[in-house]
Formats: C-alpha cells, structure tokens, sequence
C-alpha cells in the first residue's frame, strides 16, 4: 500500500493525538482518584477518630477495652449509617478481635500486620490496603500511654469505581468523541494543506509528459522566478533538447547508414 | 509555497498539530474537571455531615447536662483542632433557632447570621462560597440549635489544579514530539527528495544527465522522483542506442565519409550532452543531518527522564555504609553515568571511524537501553552504580556517533547550522523527558518509567536500523586536521594558558553546577521541600527551557561582536552568584531559592555554552589546524566532564557539614572562585603572543 504524503502526516497527527488523549485520560484519572480517595480516607478516619476518643475517654475513666460493651453499638450504628463501610473491628494489643460490626468475627486474631503500626512509637493514624479493600486504623492508647489496642475500620478499594462509573463512562465517551472528531478533522486537513504539494508535484509530471511528447514549453509560476519551478522549466526544455537532438542525430545515422 | 524549502511547509503543518492537539485536551480537560468537581460535593457531604454528627452529639450531651446552649464555653478550643484536620473545612458555628450565631470559628458571623436567619430550619445553604451544612441539637424533643458544618467550593477545584500542571506537561510534550515527527516527516519525505531532485535537475538543465535521485518512498514525491528519473533514463537509453549504432556503422561502414561524419555526429551528441559513462545514470544520494534528528531526540528523552528523580531513587537503596555517608551514595549514580560518558567518548571517535555511525548508534544502544531496563530491577546501590555506568558508555556511544552523523552530513559552511540541529534535538529532548518523567514517576513509579526509558531507546534505535542507509558511510568531516599529531602530543594544547584557563575555570565549574546542582542537589532539596516528582521535573525543566532560548540569542550575538570571552566570563559569574541564592540571609524560601538558582543556571549556560565552543578555535586555531577541530573540541569535552564528574561528589561531601541548602552555596561558591579567576584570566586573553607557533617562533 503506498501512503501519500497527506496519509503520513494525518497518520503522525492522529497517533499523537491518541497518546496525547490517553495519557491525559490516564493522569486525569488517577489524580482524581488520589483526591477522591484521600478525601474517602479522611471521612473514614473522622470516623474511626470518633470511635477512639469515644473508647479512650473511658479507658481514662479505669475501664478496661473488653469490658466497654456500648462499643459494640456505636460501631455497629457507624456501619448503619453508611453502607460502604465493610466492617470496624476494635482489637486489643495481641490482636484479639474484642468489637465487631460483623459478630462472628469477635475472638479471633486480626492478620499480622494489623499489629505492625501498634508497635511504632507515635500513635499515629496508619492506612493499609488488602486485594479488594482498604483499611484506616488509630491505635488505642490510655492515659498511661500504653497501646491498648487499635480501631480499624474497612472499605471497600472498589467503592470509587462503583460510585464514579457512570461519571467516568461519560467522560471517556466525550474523550473518544472528541478524539474520532479531531481525528478526522486532522486527515482533512492534512489533505487539505499537503493538497498542494501534490498538485503542483503532479502538474509538474504532466508538463514533461506533455512537453517531451507533444512539444512547447514548460511554463513556470511567475512568481517563482530563479525558484525550484523555474529550473524545472529549464529542465524540461533541455531534457526535450536533448531527446530531439538525439532522435535527429539517430536518424541522420541512418540516413548516412542507408547511404551505402 | 516552494517545494524545496522546508520552513513553510513546516510551519503549517505545525500551526495544524497545534490546532488538531490543544483544542480536544482542553475542551475535554474542562469537561472532566466539571465533571469531578461535581462527583466530590457529595463526598464532602458525606464528610460534612459525619464531623457535624460527631459535633451536635456532644453539644446534645452539654446541654443535656444543664448547660444552657448559649453559655457553653471553650468552643472555639474545641472547633480549631477539627478545622486544622480537615483542611476542607472552612468553619464551624452553633446558631440559636432564630439564626442568631452564637458560636464560630473560621469565618465571621456578620457573613453568616443574615443567611441563617432568612433560611430557617433548612439544611443545605450556599454562602458565597461556601456549603454549609446544618445539623438540629435537640434537647427533650426540641430544636435549641443547629450546629453549622462549612467547606468551601474552591476546596476541590484546588485540590485538582495539579491535573492542569500534569495536563499541560503532558500537552507540550505532546507538541514537541509532533513537532519533531512533522519535521522528521517533512524533511525525510519532501525536503531531502526533492533537494537531490534539484541537484539533478541542476545538472541535466545544463546538460548533465548522469545522475538521477534516490529514494523509493510512495508518496508524490517518491513518484514525482521516480517520474523524472525515468525520463532522465529514457533519454540515456536513447543515447546508448544512437551510441551503439554509431559504433556499429564505424566499424561496419565500408565508406570512410560516413564513418567520419558519424563520428561527427557522436562527437558533437557527446560535446552537448553528458551521460554516465558507467553504463547507466548513477544515482545520487544523500544524508541529511536532519536524518538523525528523531533518533536522537528519542534517545536523549529516554535518558532524561531519570533526570528529576535519580537521587531520590538511589535513595530507596541507599543506607550509609563506613566509606559513603547517604548522601554520596545519592550522588554516585550520577557521577558514575558521568565516568561511562568520559571513558567511552574519546574511545567512541575511533570506533566510529572502524563501523561507521549506524552501526555504533545501535551498538550502543544496547547497554543503554539495557542499562535503562535493568535500572529498573536494580535492588541495591551497586547494582544501580554498574547499570549507570554501563548506561553511560552506551549514552557516549550514541550522542558521538550522532554528532559525527551531523557533521559528516553537513557542509563546511554550514557547520553551526549542523551544531544546531544537535543541540535543539538535545534541548527539546530535555525539556520533553524531564517533564514527563517526573509525571510518570509519580503516576506508575520509578522502575515502570526506566522500563519506559528502555523502550523510548529500543524506538530511536529501530528508527536508526530502518532510516539510515547501511551503506551510506564515509566521509570525514573537513576539520579532522590532518591526522598526523598524536594523542600525546594533543595534549600540548594544555601548554596554551588561555585555552587550559578556559577549561579549568570556565567549562569545568559550568558542569560542576549542572551535576552538582542540578542533575544532584535540586531533586533532594525539592523532594524534602514535599514537591510532587512533577514539580520536581517542571522546576528542573526551567534550566533547558532557558537554554533553548538564550543560547540561540548568545551565539548570535557572539558571532556579530565576536565577544565571546566576555560572554563566558558573564554567564560564569551569573551561574556561580546564582548558586548563592539559598543564603539564609536572603530570607528566600527553600524552594523558591532553588527555582530562581535553576533560571541563574540556565541563563549562564545559555549565555557561555556556545560562545565557549567557539573561542576554542579562537584561543588555539594553530592546534585546531594541526590536530583538527573535532579532536580539540573532543578534548575540551572531556575535560570538563571531569567537571560533571567531581560536581555530584563535591556537592554530597557538603552535604554532612553544611547541610542541603548550604551545599548549594558552598558549590556557588566554588563556581563563583574559579569563574573569577576566568574573569581575571580573560582580561590578559588578549595581550601578548598566544599562538603556540608565535611562542616557537619567539
């Protein structure tokens, strides 16, 4: 397949193009994304916040963590609340799981690494993240200082595709629209400005078709006086010079040839 | 628009890529960030409405305690630890039930009590800017008061104003790329064909017709070539027959007038016209020096984008060992990418002269782009030191090779016009790579943009094996000298003070700032000022932007005042105050210091890169002719990458006494010294003999 000059620049624009929509598409997302769920994680972490100085108020008061009963409803009536919360759990220091939103889960050990942040020095907030879920957690500390346990609470990693999806088609069908549009519009163009190119390359090609059989001469723009089009002409003529002189001199041998 | 001439085609096609790019990135640039904001108001809701449970839940407990809503105390205690976690949140307020404001932090409450009054018992309100949220504080059944969650509107369009940023890095890459591809497109499809078409229409116009052009492309001008080529031959061919048979009735021919006026005939076809004596029209070709533009433009974006995160990469390996603190191990990988460069460079010069350029552009490929790929699965700093200085030896191999491949393709007279087609490859290359490296870095990590980098050079070489002509070798460039003088003996040139202080106080402090600084000390300071890797990069993008721009300017003006050491001797005192700009006595902030030291940088560089080249010839134009211009200039160049050598190292040994801001300075200050010794030097530039043969003749 032989590809013009118009097909190879709308073919570049287009490609470019495309990556161009792509990684926009692709760093728009994700930038999105990270303030979405930055934002996600900081409502979460209000929540669980309020659950922590709820529980640490009364373990200031002498109360031990398994002995704090009500808990139990608070969290519960957090996971009512809103319905993409998976679960909140409230462990102790081993790990034992005391408060569950989920009541099957109270008594068995929480995964390994859920008890990493308790061991770091500061009381810090930490955010960790499974195949199909994240988790925000603070660590329970009584008036001591001592960690007494941790609240963690889980949601869904999933849950912005879910809520955005719709959002998100919208958006890329609009991208892809405007991407066919302007592609389209850059083949047209390339058509339009390379156009001329091809024209004059093509008129050229029929000057010397026309010259070398018919005679005359080639007549070059006016304007383009001591330019490309100009030599041509030039070129032209004595290419027909030539082949005439040529054939004349063939046939003046012949005639000598004949002599004999 | 004339056919032969690049610059009007080109500037179409680019005012086309600009209209087909900008416009649908913008247009749907705005729509999504419509489209986000909107999808976030009702998480900020959401968030809204939990802190203001959280709140009314403990102002319901005070006054079921007895205490009366308006003489609650310590609010405004309590409100400000919430506003400063949540940064969305503009203020909180507690309001009677006729809109009076009795509590607020964060706004004023004449703003606010006219909205509450005229709203009622209503939730939702809008207040200027801001979303006010209100929540009932019920006490035995009844209303006493609302507590007032506020966030403000701008919060969310804030937060996605680095879209933009990214967005816009992403766009201007975009267009330089397109940029480079139409101006590879153009010049390899119609520019260069239809200049070998206008040499032989030159020549067969004057009557010449034993060349026709090269070049098979199917496009119009590959017809268009193909058309006159076979004209050109048609009429060789008839040459060829009437030749034949002239020869055939000379020796054929009984009758000794006809021989004779046969020979005539032949004779005068031969004095008019000229035809290949080969047998048939040879066919003319051609490199352009613009051949390898993309290549190289592809390739020098693969290396440049490590460029705004290579220390803080090392970094993740780095622990202090007892011979190198953090910090040097930090800088080792670039000073050993650096080391690569300076050993293979020289080395790279006569390996080109033995495989030619093609095949030193792809041979060195492979460590660099093998280089790059296993940079991203280097686990410690070792590993990661080795793939750089394997990267480095591959980088040297390509970059001399491309630079030869422009100077064999372009005419003497031309020269800097070659140059420029180098260093605007370069330049754009860098600008483009730094920038989109910081962005992907951020988005998919350090390793996947090495991979990225891998592939990017994989590209530029598979362009080199399909674009350039294997057979399309030789060639000397015309200031190779005359070959005689050895490599020992080269280094006489250091016996000429003028051209040894141009080295040791002008070109070396240049490269000690740019690695030292730029390539080492920028990305860390910025990285601990909490910058995004894509801030990082457009902060560090300044330096080639600046560059591009004054160095075009510089070697002009350089070229008509023919001011050269003036010139260098102002960008090296520039460069060097410039670095003193993170002086704590200046009262800047760290990061704006570090931006305006870059923009100091650039304007040096820009200044004093070219005019630097070009007072070389200058000070030593006898050695230039004796050992040629290419190996003098080969040798400036390595020389002062002993420069970009010691400027990491000398930057990180810093590091430990003076700290990362002082490091900066303490390089100023040793670029600021050495370029005021230049100063001094260049007032004698001009006194007194210089010339080595003035010297042996004294």
């Amino acid at each position: 397949m032989s590809w013009s000059l118009a097909r190879k620049v709308s073919a570049a624009l287009v490609a470019i193009l495309l990556c161009t929509g792509l990684l926009t598409a692709v760093f728009g997302y994700y930038k999105f994304e990270d303030v979405l769920s930055s934002l996600v994680r900081s409502r979460y972490s209000f929540v669980v916040f309020t659950i922590k100085k709820n529980i640490e108020d009364r373990l200031n008061l002498g109360l031990a963590l398994r002995q704090l009963r009500q808990i139990q409803e608070t969290i519960e009536l957090e996971k009512v609340r809103d319905d993409q919360i998976l679960g909140i759990e409230i462990y102790d220091a081993r790990g034992e799981v005391l408060f569950n939103t989920d009541r099957g889960g109270i008594g068995v050990s929480v995964p390994a690494k859920w008890l990493e942040p308790l061991a770091q020095p500061s009381s810090q907030p930490f955010s960790l993240m499974d195949d199909d879920m994240q988790l925000v957690g603070l660590p329970l500390v009584n008036n001591l200082g001592k960690v007494e346990g941790a609240v963690v609470l889980r949601f869904p990693s999933a849950f912005i595709d879910r809520e955005l999806g719709p959002l998100l088609s919208r958006v890329a069908v609009e991208l892809l629209a405007a991407l066919g549009l302007f592609s389209v519009i850059a083949l047209v163009a390339s058509y339009v400005v390379l156009g001329s190119v091809g024209r004059r390359l093509r008129a050229m090609e029929r000057t010397l078709a026309t010259v070398l059989a018919e005679g005359g001469d080639a007549e070059p723009d006016p304007t383009d006086e001591g330019g490309f089009e100009s030599r041509y002409a030039e070129f032209v003529a004595k290419t027909r010079e030539a082949v005439e002189h040529i054939a004349e001199s063939t046939q003046e041998v012949e005639r000598l040839d004949r002599l004999a | 628009m004339r056919l032969d001439r690049s610059r009007p085609l080109l500037v179409r096609l680019f005012v086309l890529a600009i209209l087909i790019l900008v416009p649908p990135v913008a247009m749907i640039t705005f729509r999504a960030l419509g489209e986000f904001e909107r999808g976030m108001v009702p998480e900020l809701d959401k968030k809204a409405a939990a802190i203001g449970r959280d709140i009314t839940a403990q102002v319901e407990r005070a006054v079921e305690l007895g205490i009366p809503i308006d003489h609650l105390v310590g609010v405004d205690e309590f409100f400000r630890p919430v506003l400063m976690a949540n940064p969305e949140l503009r203020y909180l307020a507690i309001s009677a039930p006729d809109g009076r404001v009795l509590f607020v932090t964060g706004a004023p409450s004449a703003d606010l009590e006219p909205h509450y009054r005229e709203a009622g018992q209503a939730t939702n309100l809008t207040i200027g800017d801001f979303l006010d949220l209100a929540l009932p504080v019920q006490s035995k059944g009844e209303r006493v008061a609302a507590v007032h969650v506020g966030f403000d509107q701008g919060y969310i369009a804030s937060r996605l104003s680095d879209i933009f940023y990214d967005i816009a890095v992403v766009l201007v890459a975009s267009l330089i790329v397109a940029f480079e591809i139409l101006l590879f497109v153009v010049f390899f499809n119609v520019t260069g064909p239809m200049k070998l078409v206008g040499l032989v229409v030159d020549r067969a116009r004057r009557g010449d017709f034993s060349h026709v052009a090269g070049g098979l492309s199917g496009d119009e001008v590959g017809h268009f070539v193909r058309t006159l080529s076979t004209t050109i031959r048609r009429a060789d061919d008839q040459y060829r027959s009437l030749m034949a048979y002239i020869d055939e009735v000379r020796a054929a021919h009984f009758d000794k007038s006809v021989v004779e006026r046969v020979a005539e005939i032949a004779d005068r076809v031969k004095f008019l016209y000229r035809f290949a004596e080969s047998g048939r029209p040879a066919v003319l070709r051609e490199r352009l020096a613009t051949d390898i533009r993309l290549p190289l433009f592809l390739f020098v974006f693969a290396e440049e984008m490590g460029r705004a995160f290579m220390p803080l990469y090392a970094r993740e390996f780095g622990q202090s060992t007892g011979l190198f603190t953090t910090e040097m191990l930090m800088a080792l990988p670039i000073t050993m990418f650096m080391v690569g460069i300076t050993v293979a460079s020289p080395w790279a010069g006569s390996v080109i002269a033995r495989l030619g350029t093609r095949r030193v552009f792809l041979t060195g490929l492979i460590p660099a782009a093998g280089g790059y790929f296993l940079t991203a699965f280097a686990d410690s700093v070792v590993q990661l030191i080795v793939l750089r200085i394997v990267s480095g030896l591959g980088y040297a191999l390509v970059t001399v090779a491309c630079q030869t491949y422009i100077s064999r393709a372009t005419l003497e007279g031309k020269r800097a016009q070659g140059l420029g087609i180098y260093v605007g490859a370069v330049l754009t290359a860098s600008i483009c790579g730094t920038a989109m490296g910081g962005v992907l870095a951020e988005r998919v990590g350090f390793d996947a943009t090495f991979v990225v980098s891998a592939v990017l050079a994989a590209i530029s070489g598979w362009l080199v094996h399909r674009l350039l002509d294997p057979g399309a070798e030789g060639g000397k460039a015309a200031d190779d000298g005359d070959g005689s003088a050895s490599d020992k003996s080269l280094f006489s040139l250091f016996a000429n003070w003028r051209f040894t202080a141009l080295l040791l106080f002008a070109a070396v402090p240049a490269k000690m700032a740019l690695t030292g600084f730029l390539f080492f000390l920028v990305p860390v300071i910025l990285w601990r000022a909490e910058m995004s890797l894509p801030e990082i990069g457009r902060t560090i993008v300044l330096y080639p932007l600046i560059m591009a721009i004054l160095s075009a300017v510089s070697a002009r003006i350089s070229d008509l005042t023919g001011w050269r050491t003036g010139l260098v001797a102002i960008g090296g005192l520039i460069g060097g105050l410039g670095l003193l700009l993170p002086l704590p006595q200046l009262g800047l902030e760290p990061s704006m210091a570090v931006a305006l030291a870059i923009i100091a940088l650039g304007v040096s560089h820009g200044l004093s890169a070219s005019p630097q080249l070009a007072l070389v010839p200058d000070l030593c134009w006898i050695e230039c002719h004796t050992f040629g211009r290419t190996r003098v200039l080969a040798l400036v160049r390595t020389v002062e990458r002993l420069g970009s050598i010691v400027g990491p190292v000398l930057a990180a040994a810093f590091i430990p006494i003076w700290g990362l801001t002082g490091a900066v300075v303490a390089l100023g200050g040793v670029v600021l010294v050495l370029s005021v010794i230049f100063v001094v030097c260049s007032f004698a530039f001009g006194s007194g003999l210089h010339l080595v043969a003035e010297e042996d003749g004294e």
